[in-house]
Order: structure tokens, then sequence, then C-alpha cells
């Protein structure tokens, strides 16, 4: 590391020494593994989620599965994984031996009851044994029992009446994690709010479906012949959680602080997500994919990061990008401009050829015997799909036209079928709608 | 894993299958890795230098999009012989050589960096048909007039089975016992094997293509003789079966061979009389071509004692690919560069003692661009060997235009075609291949065989 940077956080009066997280999952299923992750330099974890025993959990086999695209592994994951399965004197247990071999980091115990009096006794024996703290699982995926995991999620009351329950039974901080699998997360984080959460996490793992098994039509994981709708994780359901993290930071009625997780797996993508609002990170599928030892580079490419841009602490970063995140309406539409080539360093592909002409401004011709684009500049539409295509880093690139510059409209291809046109210019009014 | 043996290393597990087996290709994820790293060109320029058009950006955009069965249905399509090409063709001089060759600029972003491994990408996915039973091709409806094809060898084959596509019975008329031509006589297992070679002439068969091995047809006008007994037209793909060589006598001399009949020995179960001709030898093969690195390489593995490669210019002359050359160095092949063959050294028995060897130096470029050798005055001397094989380039048989008398051939015996159509002078008898070309590449019969099953095609319509 260049520089010694500090990226302690304090996340509801406790303190981390990185924003750095273990998820609640099977990365931090057991204090051998979660010891392993604190030595690699995870500033805490939060431990897989607890079972009070009463109800014994079998973990479905196979349980995940992964989605790969091109030459590239686990863009996603899919998980039917259930709460943890250890018995929870276990888990308590590991509990007490993280705390006195690793005092600076912090435990924050995942718990999800059924009913009141579980949620209740779950939250208390966390705490009597050590958790720093408390991570609600409103969230979990693919329960089919009515009252539990994803399903509070989706019962608002039933957020605010569990949350109001732990906190009766605690004194340590309470936070909700909140399932994406629902249009606006800032209501249900009201309703936590309102039952007295002191942060949000967002987001737990995005139902989805993730292959078909083509022999036997049968979804994967394939447990036995079944399948059924599970979490979705990793980079792809990345821009939904900095979307959910997004909108709960600019929510000011909100006002908790946020933790963020979704496909995190870079400094980058950690830094992402501190600019839409969260202070704190959890990942678990960059784990799964390349081990603990991501958080190396989390925290040194966070550090030098930091470094280059001398800030020097986290909460600076916080929330950067959210003034900038606003409406469509507030566009400045008659800004315009047009993708630059810069020719000398084109190696002559032609993919971007390819993609203007099927899915773009048809703005770019071809020269067959040098092999190189012809831009026509005019006919640009900035759609950019050239550069994503392009090979080449930073060859092609936006440029802004001076307000006078005019796009050329889309020719019409037969002039001639304009008799044939059937056709009035659309003048009515939306009707009148009483505002205040 | 190379071991010492008598003092040579050698390649065991070559060794003791007999060279029977060529290395593996790419598995799926390999193949599949490969194929992602392809920018999918626009206007392509591999598809552009295929001789055979076997359309590697179409068969490779095709992977790259999980429609394996219609890679593997272009590639066969295209080139009956995909298989052996994605072995044999010198890849590098042609699809490979355009694919990353014509990106020029300053980047060389990954996948322009080094070209695709088209030829492996192509092996693979023959082999995968052969592995999960996709058959690519389907028959046509039948047609009646029946053609004869004269070699079984890659132009034969393709002929045969672009004929076959179009519904056409054809019947191939091989005088060796077995199929394939130069495929199976003439390259070595290591590089080629007869496995592989079965399963891609089953294609053929599967087609319908009624091949007829012993059956030479080299009796007076036997082409002419193919066309009265009922063949529609008939395709004439017979190869360069004789060795060019110093002395034309040279049967008379013990321990004298032409590559061509060492390596049909290594081939056609000669192996272990050749084994006791080489071993412990010292073995002179003279030439610098992709033939002489054949001899060269089995005699080294074999267990000859020394191996000298002759060649009369210069290393960066030689014809052969550069991982042949490197790969014969590095199995401890001397290379004999700027010195030219002038007399065999015999004793009183006939039997080879060694070759009279003349220093060159190189002079202006010849027709072919490569600088011509000229030899230095008084400087000859021996260089003691047990064995020679010549491998200075095959020719056609002195005989052979006896087999269709009334065809025009040119000085060197090789036939003359109307390129584009492959047709000879006499109507219904086309032709193609080295017997048309001279020495040439496997692909290049390939598409020849296909150019001239087109042609037959029109012919028999009018």
């Amino acid at each position: 590391m260049s520089k010694d940077i500090d990226l302690s956080v304090e996340f509801c009066g406790v303190n981390f020494k990185n924003p750095f997280l273990l998820s609640s999952s099977p990365v931090s299923n057991s204090a051998e593994m979660v010891e392993k992750a604190f030595d690699a330099g995870w500033g805490g974890v939060v431990f897989k989620t607890l079972n009070s025993g009463r109800l014994s959990i079998i973990h479905p086999s196979p349980r995940m599965n992964s989605i790969n695209y091109g030459n590239q592994k686990e863009v996603a994951v899919q998980n039917v994984e259930q709460i943890s399965d250890r018995p929870l004197k276990d888990n308590l247990m590991d509990f007490l031996y993280l705390k006195k071999n690793y005092p600076d980091r912090p435990i924050v115990a995942s718990i999800m009851g059924f009913f009141e009096e579980e949620w209740a006794y779950l939250a208390k024996v966390a705490e009597d044994n050590g958790a720093d703290m408390l991570e609600l699982n409103f969230s979990c995926p693919h329960m089919s029992i009515e009252g539990s995991g994803h399903k509070v999620g989706q019962s608002f009351h039933l957020i605010e009446k569990f949350t109001s329950t732990v906190k009766n039974s605690v004194s340590i901080p309470v936070m909700a994690k909140m399932t994406p699998n629902i249009t606006d997360m800032r209501e249900p984080a009201m309703y936590a709010k309102n039952g007295g959460a002191d942060a949000i996490a967002a987001i737990n793992t995005v139902r989805g479906i993730s292959q078909i098994g083509l022999d036997d039509w049968v979804p994967k994981p394939n447990v036995f012949g079944k399948s059924t709708v599970s979490g979705t994780s990793g980079p792809a359901i990345k821009p939904i959680g900095l979307k959910f993290i997004a909108e709960m930071a600019q929510c000011k009625e909100l006002g908790l602080p946020l933790s963020g997780m979704g496909g995190i797996e870079t400094w980058i993508d950690a830094l992402e997500y501190i600019a839409v609002g969260a202070t704190i990170l959890q990942a678990t599928t960059g784990v799964m994919h390349y081990g603990y030892r991501v958080v190396e580079d989390l925290i040194e490419g966070l550090s030098d990061f930091m470094a280059g841009r001398n800030i020097t602490k986290i909460t600076d970063l916080v929330g950067k990008a959210l003034p900038n995140l606003q409406e469509t309406e507030n566009f400045e539409l008659d800004r315009q401009g047009v993708v630059n080539f810069d020719m000398a360093r084109c190696i002559g592909c032609g993919q971007c050829v390819v993609v203007c002409h099927d899915a773009g401004g048809q703005a770019l011709d071809w020269d067959s015997e040098k092999r190189r684009p012809l831009p026509i500049e005019e006919k640009c539409l900035s759609c950019m799909l050239c550069q994503f295509v392009c090979p080449v880093q930073g060859m092609i690139n936006y440029k802004e036209m001076p307000n006078s510059w005019q796009r050329k409209e889309t020719a019409v291809r037969d002039s001639g079928v304009e008799k044939d046109v059937k056709y009035e210019v659309f003048n009515k009014e939306p009707p009148k709608v009483c505002s205040d | 894993m190379p071991v010492t043996y008598k003092g040579w290393r050698i390649w065991t597990v070559k060794y003791e299958d007999n060279f029977k087996t060529m290395p593996k290709g790419f598995g799926y994820a390999q193949a599949t890795a490969e194929v992602n790293r392809c920018l999918l060109c626009h206007d392509a320029p591999c598809s552009k230098e295929c001789p055979a058009d076997t359309k590697p950006a179409e068969f490779i955009r095709k992977f790259r999009l999980k429609n394996v069965t219609g890679a593997i249905r272009t590639i066969k399509e295209n080139n009956i012989l995909g298989g052996a090409c994605g072995v044999l063709c010198p890849t590098n001089r042609l699809c490979e050589k355009a694919c990353s060759a014509k990106f020029v600029s300053d980047d060389k972003p990954e996948g322009a960096d080094r070209p695709i491994q088209i030829g492996k990408i192509q092996r693979f996915l023959v082999e995968y048909a052969w592995q999960t039973g996709f058959i690519p091709i389907e028959k046509k409806d039948e047609k009646t007039e029946k053609i004869a094809v004269v070699g079984s060898g890659p132009g034969g084959l393709s002929c045969a089975a672009e004929l076959a596509k179009n519904g056409y019975p054809v019947t191939i008329f091989e005088s060796r016992p077995e199929p394939g031509g130069v495929l199976r006589y003439g390259v070595i297992s290591s590089r080629f094997d007869m496995d592989f070679l079965e399963r891609e002439i089953n294609d053929v068969t599967a087609l319908g293509v009624d091949i007829q091995c012993n059956s030479p047809i080299d009796k007076k006008a036997g082409a002419e003789k193919l066309l009265d007994d009922g063949y529609s037209a008939v395709f004439m793909a017979t190869g360069l079966w004789a060795a060019a060589s110093l002395k034309n006598n040279k049967n008379e001399i013990f321990g004298l061979y032409s590559s061509v009949d060492y390596l049909s020995a290594l081939r056609d179960g000669r192996f272990n009389e050749m084994v006791e001709n080489i071993e412990d030898k010292t073995v002179a093969v003279i030439g610098g071509g992709s033939v002489a690195m054949d001899c060269i390489q089995t005699a080294s593995k074999i267990g000859a004692k020394d191996v000298y490669l002759v060649y009369r210019r210069s290393y960066a002359q030689m014809p052969a690919e550069p991982e042949e050359r490197i790969e014969a160095m590095e199995d401890g092949v001397h290379f004999i560069l700027l010195n030219q063959l002038t007399d065999y050294v015999v004793n009183k028995d006939n039997q080879i003692e060694g070759v009279k060897l003349v220093r060159t130096r190189l002079g202006d470029s010849d027709e072919s661009g490569r600088r011509k050798p000229e030899i230095i005055s008084d400087s000859e001397w021996v260089l003691d060997a047990d064995v020679v094989i010549e491998a200075i380039g095959n020719t056609a048989l002195e005989n052979s235009p006896e087999w269709y008398p009334s065809v025009t051939v040119d000085e060197k015996n090789l036939i003359k075609v109307a390129p584009e159509t492959g047709k000879t002078n006499v109507d219904g008898i086309f032709a193609g291949g080295d017997a048309v070309r001279g020495p040439a590449l496997v692909v290049q019969a390939v598409q020849d065989g296909k150019t001239a099953a087109r042609a037959i095609v029109e012919y028999l319509k009018n």
C-alpha cells in the first residue's frame, strides 16, 4: 500500500477498521471460516443467519448454480441455500471464540424468526454472546412459508412489528436487511425505521431462474428433478443494488445509515456503493468466486484511490454521486455530441461497423481496403455502441458538438410512398387531473 | 516424458506406440475460451485466406453464440476434410496469419495480440461431432449419373463428398490397399493419426461414396475407359508418388530412401523393419520442407544415433514451418545448412556410406523469392551416413500420362486444367490436387475437389 490510509468507519456507533464485511451467507458459516477472513483483512462479519433450533434446517443438494458469460465464470450465482443448519449453541460458541480472538472485528448477527417470540429470543442470545449488532433477515428469497424471509420484506407491517420486537429485546443496534423483490424499497425501509431500526442493509438476492436444463427441463440448481425460483447474486445484480441504495440514501425522510451489497468484487464496485450512499459494505459472491483474499484488493485499491484524491476518510465519499443522480426531465437535451475515433489506434476489426449498422445510426461506412470505419458524423446518434464493442480501450470517445450542430434525421427509405400514408397529426391534450 | 534410450533422448509414449497417435486437441472448455477471445470481425480476414473456403469467421461466430451444431455444419459443408485441415493446415500462413496480421495498429488488445487458434478450434468441432454423433450433412435426392473419382487422397475425397451431397453415386478407385492417399501414406502418425483419418473418411463414405481399394486404373487409358464403362464424368486426383532424386538408379543403393518410401513404410506395416534400419545409425535427410521435417523427426525419435538435415539454402529460406524446425532442433537434429548434395558414397556392395556435399553461399533471389544457393568451388566434403533419405520433392510417376493418354500434361507430367473448373482438354475428365498443381497443401486439394465437383454438376446438367 502506497500510503497508510485510515479506512475505518463508525456505523450505528460500532467501529469497523475497514468497511468490508462478509455478508450473511455460506462464506460466514463458522468461526473457522470467519477467522480466515479476519486474518485476510475483513473488517467485520455478518454471521450466517442463526436458526433457533425450532425447525431443523436441511440444505437442498445441490444448492447453487453458476451463471457464466463467455470466458467469465460466476457473473452471477443462483442459490437455494437456507439459513444456518448448525445448532444455535455451536454458532454462539463461535461468536465467543471470535470475540475473544478478534476483539476489534465486529460481529453482526443475522437472525430470522417466524413470530415475535422467536425474533426476540434470537436477538437476545446473539447479544448475550457477543454480537455487536443485529441484522434482521427480512429477505431470504426462497422461503415459502408466509411470514418468513422475503415474505416479511413484502409485508411491510410485519417488518415494523418484528423490528420493534427485536428493538425492545436488545440494546445493540439493529439493521433491517431488505429484499429487492419489490418495486420501491423506501416504503418498507420506513416501516423498519418506524419499528426502530438503526440502519438498513440491502440488497438480498434477486429472485430469479439462472438456467434451464435442456435435457430434462429442470431449472438449475437441479435438486433431484425439481428446482425453484431462488436468489441470484453477484456482479450481474450490481445495478439493482446500487439503485435501491441510491433511492434510500436520497430519501430524506428515511435518513438511516446504509450497508450496501450486491455484486461487490472490486474496490471500484465498493466505491460505487459508497458513492450512492452506503457506509459499510458486504460481499459474498466475490468471495465464493475468488476467496477471502479479495479483501486485500478492496483495501489496497480503495486506499490508493483515496490517497490519490487526498481523501482522508470514507465518510467524505459517502453519497458523493447522489447530487448527480436526477430525473431525465433535468437533462440538458440541447447539448448533443457524437463519437470521435482515434483512428491511429484502430486495429481494423470492424465490430463498430456491424453494431452501428444493425443497432445504431448507420453512421459508419467501411473501407475494406484499409480495414477502417469511415464515420459519418452527422448521422451519429451518440448511442456509444461502437465504443462498447471496440477492443481498443479509449479509442472511441464522446465529443460534445457546438450548439449549432444538427444531427441528420434518419432518412425515409422510400419517399415515393408518401401519398399512401394514412395519417393525421395527433393534437389532443391529456385529460385534466385534479391536483391540489 | 523424454527419457534417454541408447544414449538418445526419445519420447517414450510416442515410441512405444510407434507414433501411432497424435497429441490430443482442444477440449470443449479450451475451444470455448479461444472462440471467446475472437473479435468476430466485420469483413473477416481469416475467412478470405482459407484456400478451401472453410469460413472460419462463420464457424467461430456460430460456436461463440452456442450454435455448436451449426458451426460443425459450416465446416463440414464447406470442407469435408475439415478435421484433417484443422490438424495439418499451415494455419500460421493462412487463416491465422490473416487473423492478426491484418490488424495494423499501435494497439494490440486481447484478441488481436496473437491469432485465434483457428486450426485447433476447427479440429475440436469436427471431433466434437464424432463424439456426439452429430451428422451435419444430409444427402440430396438420388441422381442417376455415375461418377468415377481416381485417387482417395484429399482431392478425391473432397470431390466425391461434394458430388455425393448433390445426390450423385460416386465410386473412388484407389490403387493402394487403404484409402486416404497422402493423408495415410505421406504424413507421420504423430502428426495425423490413423484413427482420425478413418473417422474423417467415414464422413465421406456415410454420404454414400463407394471406395474401391486395390483398384488401380493404371492400365493404358484407364480414365478414358471409365467414361466408356458408363461413368458420366471422371475426376483424376492421383497425386505425386514419385520422389525427386539426384540419382535415377537409386533403388540399387542400399540405405538410400526417398521420403515417399520412408514415410509410407512407417504407415504400411513395415515400421519395425524401418526401426531396425534406423536405430543407432547415422541418418542424413536431404531437404528443407515439411516432409523433410517429418523424416528427421521420426528418425530421431525411432532412435537414430545422429540425424543430419542437409539443406542447400539457409535456415530462413526453409519451406518447413518454424515450429517444425524448432522442434527438430530441440530433438537434437543437426542442421547442415548451405550444403548441397552432389553424389552418394557407396561401398562395393552398393551399401550407402555417406553423401558428397558441396558448400554453397546465397546469391540473388530466384522466382520463389528466396535467395538462390550458389556452389562454392573446391569445397566438396563427405558426410558419413548409414541411411540417407531424400526429401526434395515429389513428382508425378513417369508412366502417369499413360493412364489418361488423351489428356494434356505439361513437361513435368502435371495435368493441365482450367483452374476455375478443373476441366481437362477431354470432355468429362476433370483433375485436381497435386497431380495438377505439383506439391501443394491438403487444403488446396480439398478446394480443387470442390471446384471440380461443382463443374461436374454443371457439366452433367448440359
